[in-house]
């Protein structure tokens, strides 16, 4: 049923990696990133690739999932594989026909640019597999809180994602309400052209748009009956705490990150 | 102490130009004065448009009177430095469950106000714990909102209000858009918050049975209070009540009835329980009313022309996945042509999804349906085609209308079946007449009430002149006016134009009024489908799976455990009325 869809790709759990900070997840996420990029060998990429299915099988995620999420980014990582092939050009060809000529240095950047993204996905998947929205949007918030003081809409923003989260599943039914109702007056949203097919969508799209507004009016009545009045003074149930398990994350991450410009300096595989 | 007084209140809603200037007043309030004492479980009733809600949002300073005074817990509404100690002090519960949670987790959203509040984290959490206690919904602490029934929903909507420690909570329709299940679960929170709690609890409702467990009702019409008293005695008028729009319990209307043929009953009556004694108490010839019932003249057409037919249907949702789900169960049914069915059935017990089999908007996972005998699903049928002949009309059908003019939006479906100019413009005026909208085929749908509204979508639907109109919860949400007039309207089609209707309707009161058969959904299952005095016989079974019955039923029942039998197919209190008089 469309009730049961899942927003985002998160897996609850309880796993250390569930249990983290989210703060220091995320920041140690984008400490990977880096990482990523001053990798400059083989034996980097797939060493920090190797870490984070060690964390997969921590957070108790099943490694098809990894699977999964690269799914989508496939056509991106052929894209580079081809451009790469092709333009990266060496001394002497390994192979060639008409205008296309393969050097082994091509085939080296391309191999080790598809590990990187494949690296890449992997570690940004892992955040959101573990981490709810709401305490990823939670962390954002806090995080940039410092951009406050520049006067930048900090709370106001993870407030209106907080609410677009909620309402993602309610629309969605509400979507799927209404084009039942229109399809039983005998709207046919298949068949037809491009225009023909945008214009069957006016129908949807109304009821849709007339009823968020109105969903937008009563919510707004709703907070201001519960007191709401932005960010200023507010507390939170769910105050963020760094534990021990989230120093021992930072601290695991920086040897990553040793050990990642060590072998910078002294590729085992070049 | 008063909690709340208010003193000669007026509202104008206004309209400004560009400038700011105001161009239109529309006073919604006039000369309100009402004092509202601390502890007191007070209903306000009156149709829709009457001013209630724009009363209620007096209370918590949503809106400031234009003149006159609204002092709630000694603060002075209009006073703006203290808004957020009325607004903590006097909650607010709307009718919409949906559109009032904020946070994607039950127990975040519960925490909202208080966050607002400013309210250390320790406290908060002590307070979002107690308040989902309250309400019952503790372990759903950690669901989202959208996992959760309406009832559910409305209850999680109260705790958020509870966990700012209000000393009153004011329901606007709270339980509207609920089914009887999720009404019985709200009803019974708002009456423990009051009782247990001491919490002042102001209930606008278009229930009677719900206002009559108040202590007070006050009743409004044109934005004035015309009536305020306890409920027996406001119930006791109910010459005055229909005047304005409103209904009596149906136990008070049998009474009012036995009266007029000299009967001697009180006119305070509105439980079914002291309804039973009072008639019990009257001097009885009889115990045993004698039943003489006329049996249903059956046509030899109609027996025989059948419209519609499952045959060994089920659906699954989501097959093969962990979702997976049965929703109708093997279903074998037979409606035959110009018969005004009833669909009952709580929630989730595949009524919903059984209707959308009768116009392929769902196709059976297994099993067969036949319009006309015509297999829908077979080849040499159009899917379109059979939307046409069997028109359904979803619940809150008000929500489906986009077009710039009501006839443009009528005219939507007869243009999508491909008919000429004229013809199109014949189908949108028969529609329109029969809805009683002609009057406003020019107006664009947005600006008309909910009741206009959803004629305007039925009327959608009949302009294509379906043999089969399916009707999902027509009167859902509708005050007691706007549910009869709707209803009314649907009985004329169907006496006019003969054609064969199907009706789901939570409310058994409303599908008795109509319905020569009643069809019972229960667990995915054709429960039973039989005509409706046969159905009520089975009362008992019904109120076993969880269903609803009328007022009247239960003081049937209440009867006969007096030893008093008026017969076990009483629906309607017309009947009822008869068979006490053959008592006498």
């Amino acid at each position: 049923m469309i009730k049961d869809i899942t927003i985002g790709q998160y897996f609850p759990g309880n796993s250390v990696i569930h249990r983290m900070d989210p703060r220091v997840k995320l920041l140690l996420d984008i400490l990977y990133l880096v990482i990523l990029f001053t990798s400059q060998s083989f034996t980097g990429l797939i060493v920090a690739l190797f870490f984070m299915v060690m964390c997969y099988i921590i957070a108790d995620i099943k490694l098809i999932m990894i699977l999964k999420s690269i799914k989508p980014i496939m056509p991106l990582m052929l894209f580079t594989l081809i451009l790469n092939l092709l333009f990266i050009k060496g001394d002497t060809p390994l192979w060639q026909w008409w205008i296309i000529s393969i050097y082994p240095e091509g085939i080296r950047t391309s191999l080790f640019m598809i590990i990187r993204i494949l690296a890449l996905i992997v570690g940004m998947s892992l955040l959101t597999y573990t981490t709810s929205p709401i305490m990823l949007t939670d962390a954002i918030e806090r995080l940039m809180s410092p951009l406050k003081k520049i006067h930048f809409p900090v709370h106001e923003l993870a407030m209106m994602m907080t609410i677009a989260l909620r309402f993602i599943p309610t629309l969605i039914e509400e979507t799927d309400k209404i084009m039942s109702a229109q399809k039983a007056r005998g709207a046919d949203l298949e068949s037809g052209g491009i225009i023909q097919k945008a214009k069957s969508l006016i129908p949807i799209l109304v009821p849709l748009f007339v009823s968020s507004f109105k969903r937008a009016n009563e919510l707004a009545t709703a907070m201001e009956c519960r007191c709401y009045h932005g960010g200023e003074g507010r507390t939170r149930l769910k105050t963020l705490k760094t534990a021990p398990r989230d120093y021992l994350a930072l601290a695991v991450m920086v040897l990553l990150f040793a050990g990642i410009i060590v072998m910078n300096c002294n590729p085992i595989i070049p | 102490m008063n909690i709340i007084e208010v003193k000669d209140l007026c509202f104008d809603y206004t309209t400004q130009d560009e400038n700011g200037d105001v161009t239109e007043r529309n006073p919604v309030l006039k000369n309100v004065s009402l004092d509202i004492p601390e502890g007191q479980f007070l209903a306000v009733l009156g149709h829709n448009g009457c001013g209630k809600s724009t009363l209620a949002k007096h209370f918590n300073a949503i809106l400031t009177p234009t003149s006159g005074k609204v002092t709630v817990c000694g603060i002075n509404t209009s006073d703006e430095d203290r808004i957020y100690d009325i607004r903590q002090s006097v909650g607010m519960v709307f009718q919409n469950p949906d559109n009032q949670l904020v946070a994607t987790i039950v127990e975040e959203d519960v925490a909202f106000a208080p966050e607002n509040l400013g309210i250390e984290p320790k406290e908060i959490r002590r307070r979002v714990d107690g308040a989902l206690k309250q309400v019952d919904m503790y372990e759903y602490r950690e669901h989202a909102p959208h996992q959760l029934s309406g009832g559910q929903k409305q209850r999680v909507a109260i705790a958020g209000i509870i966990a700012m420690q209000p000393r009153c909570i004011v329901m606007d329709e709270p339980t509207a858009m609920l089914d009887p299940k999720g009404r019985r679960e709200v009803m019974r929170t708002i009456k423990q918050l009051n009782k247990e709690q001491g919490i002042t609890v102001i209930l606008i409702t278009h229930y009677m049975d719900e206002a009559a467990q108040a202590d007070r009702v006050v009743v409004m019409d044109e934005g004035r209070v015309i009536m305020d008293d306890v409920p027996r005695k406001i119930f006791a008028q109910s010459a005055k009540l229909r005047a304005v729009g409103l209904d009596v319990p149906q136990v008070t209307e049998l009474c009012d009835m036995l009266r007029a043929k000299g009967v001697e009953i009180s006119n305070e009556i509105i439980f079914e329980d002291e309804c039973a004694e009072a008639v019990a108490a009257l001097p009885l010839k009889s115990k045993k009313a004698n039943i003489t019932r006329k049996a249903r003249v059956i046509d030899k057409d109609e027996k025989s022309e059948e419209i519609a037919k499952l045959d060994g249907v089920t659906y699954k949702y989501s097959v093969g996945t962990p979702f997976e789900k049965t929703a109708v169960d093997n279903v074998n049914l037979s409606i035959a042509k110009g018969e005004f069915v009833g669909i009952i059935g709580h929630t989730g017990s595949g009524k919903s999804t059984l209707i959308q089999h009768f116009n392929g908007l769902v196709k059976p996972t297994v099993g067969t349906v036949f319009i006309n005998s015509q297999d829908i699903w077979s080849k040499d049928a159009k899917i379109r085609d059979i939307r046409f002949k069997v028109g359904l009309v979803f619940q809150y059908s008000e929500h489906q209308l986009f077009e710039e003019t009501v006839a443009k939006d009528i005219a939507y479906g007869p243009k999508n079946m491909g008919l000429s100019e004229e013809e199109i413009e014949k189908a949108v005026k028969e529609a329109a007449e029969s809805m009683g909208i002609t009057h406003l085929l020019d107006k664009s749908p947005f600006e008309l009430s909910g009741g206009q509204q959803r004629r305007v979508a039925l009327a959608g639907v009949l302009a294509m002149d379906p043999e089969v109109l399916i009707l999902d919860e027509p009167a859902a949400g509708l005050d007691p006016k706007g549910r009869d007039k709707i209803l009314g309207l649907i009985k004329q089609y169907h006496e006019k134009s003969g054609k064969t209707i199907l009706l789901v309707s939570h409310s058994m009161e409303d599908i008795v009024k109509f319905a020569s058969r009643v069809l019972v959904m229960n667990k995915a299952k054709l429960f039973c489908y039989d005509e409706t005095d046969k159905v009520f016989e089975r009362t008992s079974e019904l109120v076993e799976i969880g269903l609803d019955v009328p007022q009247i039923t239960r003081l049937s029942h209440k009867l006969l455990e007096k030893g008093i039998d008026i017969g076990n197919d009483i629906y309607t209190t017309d009947r009822a009325a008869d068979r006490i008089l053959t008592l006498l």
